[in-house]
C-alpha cells in the first residue's frame, strides 16, 4: 500500500533577485501558455504569437499606442501600489477613474466654448480631487466602521458608472448629439497637448512618470513611506510604534483615489475627448495586475504597465488578422496573474513529497 | 517487557551549523531521562529526529536492537514512540474526545471505553464532551498525553512540558510520568529547567553545541553543577537588590483599568488597580491567556480604554497612543519579539527606526534621515552587545536572544523612566536571559522603574521588589517579593487564594 506524503514548508530566505526576477518567468509562462491557447484554436501558435506581440509594435504608431494605454495602467498602479503596500485592498480603481472623469469632464463641459491655458489644469485638479473623494469613502467606512474595502471599493465601481450613465444619457448629453449618449465635444483648451503630429500619444504619460518618481520619493526616503512600510508587513508591529493607523488608511485611499482621476481625465481629455459610456476598457481593475506584477516598485510598475499594454494591442491585432475575439486580452492578462501568483507560491514555500510504504512498517 | 533506546553515532549538520554532532545515547525503561540544554543545543533535533520530522545526515536508531527507519512522524507513531510537544496539536473547537478519535483506528464506543480505562488509572479528570478551548493548559497537555497513551507507547518523549502550567499542574504531571514509568514506559525529558531535572529524573544527559557532553546521575548532581555543565562556564549567580526604600515618588498609577472584549479568544480585565515608585521593578505573575495581552495593550497605549486612568510623572496619559507615552519616557518590549516588536523582513536600522521619539530626528520634515538611524543603531549594538554590527542585516537573521537585545536597547537608549515589558527572556537561552536580567536590574539601580509581566516565576522573583498575580482578567493583592513563594504564586496563578 503507497501513500504519498505533500508537504508544503515556507522558505526562510527568498533572495532579491529573484523575487524580481519571477515576473519575467510568468511573462514567459504567460507567452508558452498563449502558444497552447492558440495551437488547440487551430492556428500556428509562432505566427499566432507574432500577431499578438511583435506586430502591434512594429511601427511608430503601434509604440506610440503603446505608450498611449501604458499611461493610465502606470498611473492608477503607482496609486494603488500605496493600497496594497499597507495592506489595504483597493480594489475599485476602475470606480475612482470613473468619478473622477466625472468631476474633470464637468468642469471640461463648463468651459466647452472657452479657450485658456488654465482650463487644462483645472480639469486635472478636478480629476484627481473626484478620485479622492471616491475613493474616501471606503477608506472612511473602513477605519470608522469596520467595513470591508475590498467589498465596498469594488461595488463603489458599479456605482460610479452609474452615474456617468445617467449623465451622459441624462443631464450633460450633448443637446446637438441626436440623443447619442455623449456628451459635447471638449474644447481644445480642455485636451492634452499631442506629443507628435498624427499620433495619439499625449502629455499624460508625463503625469505618470512624475508620478512614478514622486511615488518612490515618498515610499523610500519619507516617514509615511516607513509607515506604509510597516504597516504592509505587520499591522501588529505598525500598532506597536504608534503609528496613525486611520490617518494612513485615509491618505493612501486619497493618493491612490487622486492616481487613477487623473488617469482617467488623461483618457477623457486625451485620446476620447468628451464623456461616454465606455471612458476605459477596465484599466482600473488590469492596473491591479499591473501593480502585482511590478512588485509595487515604482519602476517596476513601468515596465509591468508596458507589458499588460502590449496584451490590449496584441487583442486587437488578434481581432483583425485571427478573427479571435478582443477578450483574448483579458485571458492574456488573467494568465500573467495567474503564473505570477503561482511562481510566486513556488518562490515562498516548497512543496515536497514523500513516497512510503506503509506494509514496511508493520513488522 | 523492557524497551531499550539506543542513539548511535547521530549526526545532522545544517548549512553553518552542526546541530547534532556524532550523539550516541542510550535509555532503558524504568528510568526517567533528561535532556538537557541551552537553545541551540541541539536538543530539538535530536528529538525531531526521534520522532521522524527529520532524518539524520548519519548514525542509526535502535529500539530494542532493531534498527528504526524513521522518515516521517507516522514511522514513530508505528514504532510506538510517542512525543508530547511544548505546543500542542490540538483543534479547539472540537471536542476532547473528537480530537483524540482522528487518528485511531478503532470505532468510537471501544475507543471511549479505552480512553476512559486511561482516565480511571491516571485519576484525570477531563470531560470528554467539551471542546479543547475551555480546558486549561495542564488538561490540553493530559489530552496530548492520553493521545500517545491511547498507542499504548514504549517511549514517551516530552518537550519542555512544564513552560505553560502551574506549579500544581506541574507536580500532577510528575507524579503522572513516574507512574507510566513504574509501568515500563521509558520517558524522555527534555528541559532547560535545573530543579524539575533533579525533583523527577533519574538520569541526565546534558548536551552543549551539538554534542552530549555529560552523562549522569541525577543524585550526583546540583542545580550549580547542571547549570555550569549546561552553560559551559561557571555562572555568576545574579540576585536584585530588593529596593526597600518607602518614601519614594509614585511615577506610575492605573486606577480602574476595565476592558471588555467580544472576541472570545481575549480577556476581560475587571478593575485593575496599581502604583508604582521610582527605581521600583513590579511583577505580574500568572498563566499566559489570562488577560497579560490585554494588560500590556492597554498600558502601551495600543488599546485605548474608556474611563480608565493613567498617571504618569503626575499627567494623565490613558488616552494617549504609544508613539506619544514614548514622548513622556515610556518604552515598551512586548512579549512577540518576531512579529510585534520588531519585523524580520526590515533590516536592524528600519526596525531601531520603529521607536522614533521626537528628539530622536529620525524623521525630520517627514524625510528618513538614514545617517542618524544608522549611527544611533550601531550605538544600540555596541552597547547592548548585540553580536553584529551590520545594521544593514535583515532582523530575521539574529537569534532570539540578539533580536531581544537589539529591542531592549532600542527601547532604553532613549533612558525611559518607565520600561513595560512582557516575557522579556522567553524562548532564549541562559547567556541571553543573564544578560537581560541584568539590564533589568541595573535600569533598578539608576531609579528607573519597571512593569515585568512575565509567565516565569523564577523570572519575577528574582527581579520584582513587589509581586501581583493576574488571574481570568483580575489582579491579586500586591505583595512584596520576599514574602513571596514560588508556591503562593503557583496557587494564585492557579485561580486558589492564600490565607
Amino acid at each position: 500500500m503507497e501513500d504519498l506524503l505533500i508537504k508544503i514548508e515556507k522558505r526562510n530566505d527568498v533572495p532579491t533577485t529573484l523575487y524580481f526576477f519571477t515576473p519575467f518567468i510568468a511573462i514567459i509562462l504567460t507567452i508558452i501558455g498563449g502558444g497552447i491557447i492558440f495551437y488547440t484554436l487551430g492556428f500556428n501558435p509562432i505566427e499566432a504569437l507574432k500577431f499578438y506581440f511583435i506586430t502591434p509594435i512594429s511601427n511608430l504608431y503601434g509604440f506610440s499606442e503603446l505608450l498611449l494605454k501604458a499611461t493610465p495602467l502606470c498611473l492608477i498602479a503607482i496609486g494603488l501600489s500605496f493600497c496594497f503596500k499597507s495592506n489595504n485592498w483597493n480594489i475599485g480603481a476602475e470606480g475612482q477613474l470613473t468619478f473622477g472623469a466625472i468631476v474633470g469632464g464637468g468642469v471640461a463641459l463648463l468651459f466647452y466654448n472657452q479657450e485658456g491655458f488654465y482650463i487644462l489644469p483645472l480639469i486635472i485638479i478636478a480629476g484627481a480631487i473626484g478620485g479622492m473623494i471616491f475613493a474616501l469613502i471606503p477608506a472612511i467606512l473602513k477605519t470608522y466602521f469596520n467595513t470591508n474595502e475590498i467589498l465596498v471599493s469594488l461595488m463603489l465601481v458599479y456605482v460610479s458608472k452609474l452615474i456617468l450613465d445617467y449623465l451622459v444619457v441624462g443631464p450633460w448629453s450633448n443637446p446637438e448629439g441626436f440623443n447619442f449618449p455623449e456628451t459635447r465635444q471638449f474644447s481644445d483648451s480642455a485636451r492634452m497637448p499631442l506629443l507628435f503630429e498624427g499620433l495619439r500619444i499625449h502629455a499624460g504619460i508625463f503625469i505618470a512618470l512624475a508620478a512614478v518618481f514622486v511615488s518612490w520619493f515618498v515610499l523610500y526616503k519619507t516617514y509615511l513611506g516607513f509607515q506604509i512600510k510597516v504597516s504592509g508587513l505587520s499591522l501588529k508591529t505598525a500598532k506597536y510604534a504608534g503609528f496613525k493607523g486611520k490617518t494612513m488608511i485615509l491618505i493612501v485611499f486619497m493618493i491612490s483615489g487622486a492616481c487613477a482621476g487623473m488617469a482617467g481625465v488623461g483618457e477623457i481629455t486625451g485620446p476620447i475627448g468628451q464623456l461616454h459610456r465606455m471612458i476605459s476598457p477596465d484599466y482600473g481593475f488590469t492596473a491591479i495586475i499591473v501593480a502585482f506584477l511590478g512588485r509595487l516598485n515604482p519602476f517596476g510598475i513601468i515596465f509591468a504597465s508596458l507589458v499588460v499594454s502590449l496584451t490590449y494591442l496584441g487583442a486587437e491585432t488578434a481581432q483583425i488578422f485571427l478573427q479571435i475575439p478582443q477578450y483574448t486580452g483579458q485571458v492574456f492578462q488573467g494568465m500573467i496573474l495567474f503564473f505570477l501568483l503561482a511562481s510566486d507560491y513556488l518562490l515562498f514555500f516548497k512543496i515536497k513529497f514523500q513516497n512510503f510504504n506503509k506494509n514496511e512498517l508493520r513488522h | 517487557m523492557a524497551t531499550d533506546l539506543r542513539i548511535s553515532n547521530i549526526s545532522k549538520i545544517y548549512p553553518g551549523c552542526v546541530a547534532n554532532d556524532n550523539v550516541s545515547l542510550q535509555f532503558k525503561s524504568g528510568k526517567i531521562y533528561a535532556l538537557l540544554g541551552e537553545n541551540g543545543a541541539g536538543k530539538s533535533t535530536l528529538v525531531k529526529i526521534l520522532s521522524g520530522v527529520i532524518s539524520p545526515d548519519n548514525g542509526e536508531v535502535f529500539l530494542n536492537e532493531k534498527n528504526l527507519k524513521l522518515s516521517s512522524p507516522l514511522d514513530a507513531k508505528k514504532n510506538k514512540i510517542g512525543m508530547v510537544f511544548q505546543h500542542f496539536n490540538l483543534f479547539e473547537t472540537l471536542s476532547v474526545f473528537e480530537n483524540l478519535s482522528i487518528d485511531a483506528t478503532e470505532d468510537n464506543k471501544s475507543l471511549r471505553v479505552r480512553i476512559n480505562e486511561i482516565l480511571k488509572k491516571y485519576n484525570f479528570s477531563i470531560d470528554l464532551d467539551v471542546p479543547v478551548l475551555n480546558l486549561s493548559a495542564g488538561q490540553k497537555q493530559k489530552v496530548e498525553i492520553i493521545r500517545c497513551l491511547l498507542r499504548s507507547p514504549k517511549v514517551l518523549i516530552m518537550d519542555e512540558p512544564t513552560s505553560v502550567l502551574t506549579e500544581q499542574e506541574t507536580e500532577e504531571l510528575f507524579i503522572s510520568l513516574k507512574k507510566f514509568c513504574d509501568e515500563g514506559i521509558l520517558i524522555i525529558y527534555i528541559t532547560h529547567k535545573l530543579k524539575e531535572v533533579l525533583s523527577l529524573c533519574d538520569e541526565v544527559a546534558v548536551m552543549r553545541k551539538g554534542k552530549v557532553v555529560s552523562v549522569s546521575q541525577t543524585q550526583n548532581e546540583k542545580v550549580e553543577t547542571l547549570a555550569s555543565k549546561m552553560v559551559g562556564q561557571k555562572l555568576a549567580k545574579i540576585k536584585k537588590k530588593i529596593n526597600t526604600s518607602k518614601n519614594k515618588d509614585e511615577i506610575f498609577k492605573v486606577k480602574h483599568l476595565n476592558f471588555y472584549s467580544d472576541d472570545p479568544f481575549e480577556t476581560n480585565l475587571v478593575n485593575l488597580n496599581f502604583s508604582l515608585k521610582k527605581g521600583e521593578c513590579l511583577g505580574i505573575a500568572g498563566i499566559s491567556g489570562n488577560g497579560q495581552n490585554e494588560l500590556f495593550q492597554i498600558l502601551s497605549g495600543e488599546i485605548i480604554t474608556p474611563d480608565t486612568s493613567i498617571i504618569f510623572r503626575n499627567k494623565e496619559i490613558a488616552k494617549l497612543n504609544p508613539k506619544q507615552r514614548r514622548e513622556y519616557l515610556m518604552a515598551f518590549s512586548p512579549e512577540d519579539r518576531i512579529s510585534q516588536a520588531a519585523v524580520p523582513e526590515l533590516k536592524i536600522y528600519e526596525n531601531v527606526a520603529l521607536n522614533n521619539f521626537k528628539s530622536s530626528n529620525f524623521f525630520e520634515k517627514g524625510l528618513v534621515n538614514e545617517r542618524k538611524i544608522k549611527e544611533h543603531s550601531k550605538k544600540i549594538l555596541s552597547d547592548f552587545s548585540v553580536n553584529t554590527d551590520n545594521v544593514e542585516l535583515k532582523s530575521q537573521f539574529l537569534s532570539g536572544g540578539n533580536l531581544q537585545k537589539l529591542i531592549l536597547g532600542r527601547e532604553l537608549i532613549t533612558a525611559p523612566e518607565l520600561l513595560i515589558c512582557y516575557n522579556p527572556t522567553w524562548g532564549l537561552d541562559v547567556g541571553a536571559i543573564n544578560y537581560i536580567h541584568e539590564t533589568l536590574i541595573k535600569i533598578n539601580d539608576e531609579e528607573k522603574s519597571t512593569i515585568l509581566i512575565s509567565t516565569d516565576t523564577e523570572e519575577l522573583l528574582k527581579l520584582s521588589d513587589r509581586i501581583a498575580v493576574i488571574y481570568k482578567g483580575k489582579l491579586s493583592k500586591i505583595m512584596p517579593s520576599v514574602e513571596v513563594t514560588p508556591e503562593k504564586l503557583g496557587i494564585l496563578m492557579g485561580g486558589g487564594s492564600i490565607d
